[in-house]
């Protein structure tokens, strides 16, 4: 290549730094946008006592997806905050599931409820056409297993 | 005092290098404080309503949970009957199963017996492998 500017190298007028100023908009548009994405579920915390079971899955399933039944340890149903009749159950989950047809439904029921309870609510899902459904367990850890 | 003002060597400029610093900061701050409530859990699919079959009895395990949290075992078409303890489930379903892979576990819980013995034989069911799991109430 013939050398051009009578050999002298040209002096680059491009800076080297990388432009800083920018970086607090580029942050703040990330931190703003998280925050506008981040959806909260609203919903009251039952006190209930979870049960164990080592064969708990993590539930691949899109929150949205994702319908919660509590059953505290009095036997009272809740959906969505609201106290549901055992009777009333089929007909407060037919229009969720009528909205989105890939609901599962998310058992939160206390240890000690008797399993009538559970077979009603079973029933009544059932009744609602949703299917599917999963027994909300804590991952139970044994420190010693037997084997047989 | 002299006359002449003191020429001000603070500059008025808010300084905007620190900026980013700072926006990183609350943006790792808020990625790391928060805590996504996973969901875990036994799923399970339920029969469509109506849509229960009749199967041969020779496929079904009975698994009686009673109230105490014992559970009863029998054979669909033997009268037979063993009593165990809801740990020793998942033994005797792997052999059954080895017989039988057809085999459906049938949980049949008692009305008044608590969930949680329900889970643990559920829970022995799933360890076991068994796909074909049915749930019922004893009286029904």
């Amino acid at each position: 290549m013939a050398v051009r500017s009578g050999g002298f190298k040209r002096r680059s007028g491009t800076s080297s730094d990388i432009p800083s100023s920018s970086m607090a908009d580029i942050a703040f548009l990330l931190l703003i946008f998280f925050m506008v994405t981040t959806v909260f579920r609203r919903e009251k915390k039952r006190d209930i006592d979870w049960v164990n079971a080592e064969a708990t899955k993590k539930i691949d399933e899109k929150r949205k997806n994702i319908l919660h039944l509590w059953l505290d340890p009095a036997g009272q149903v809740w959906i969505n905050d609201q106290s549901v009749a055992d009777d009333d159950i089929a007909q407060v989950v037919r229009p969720i599931y009528a909205d989105n047809r890939e609901l599962v439904i998310a058992v939160r029921g206390d240890r000690d409820v008797p399993y009538s309870k559970i077979n009603t609510i079973t029933k009544q899902l059932q009744a609602a056409g949703a299917v599917r459904v999963t027994f909300a367990t804590r991952l139970e850890q044994r420190v010693t297993r037997p084997r047989r | 005092m002299p006359i002449l003002q003191r020429k001000q060597r603070v500059s008025d400029d808010i300084p905007t290098a620190s900026m980013a610093d700072i926006a990183f900061l609350l943006l790792v701050f808020f990625l790391t404080t928060t805590v996504f409530n996973e969901e875990k859990g036994l799923p399970i699919v339920l029969p469509e309503e109506k849509e229960e079959q009749e199967v041969s009895p020779k496929n079904i395990l009975f698994l009686i949970v009673r109230a105490d949290g014992s559970v009863v075992v029998r054979r669909g078409e033997s009268e037979q009957e063993q009593i165990v303890a809801y740990r020793q489930v998942e033994g005797i379903l792997r052999q059954e199963l080895a017989a039988n892979e057809n085999l459906i576990a049938a949980i049949k819980t008692e009305p008044s017996a608590a969930y949680r013995h329900m889970i643990n034989v559920l829970d022995e069911v799933k360890k076991a492998g068994a796909e074909r799991i049915s749930l019922q109430m004893v009286g029904e």
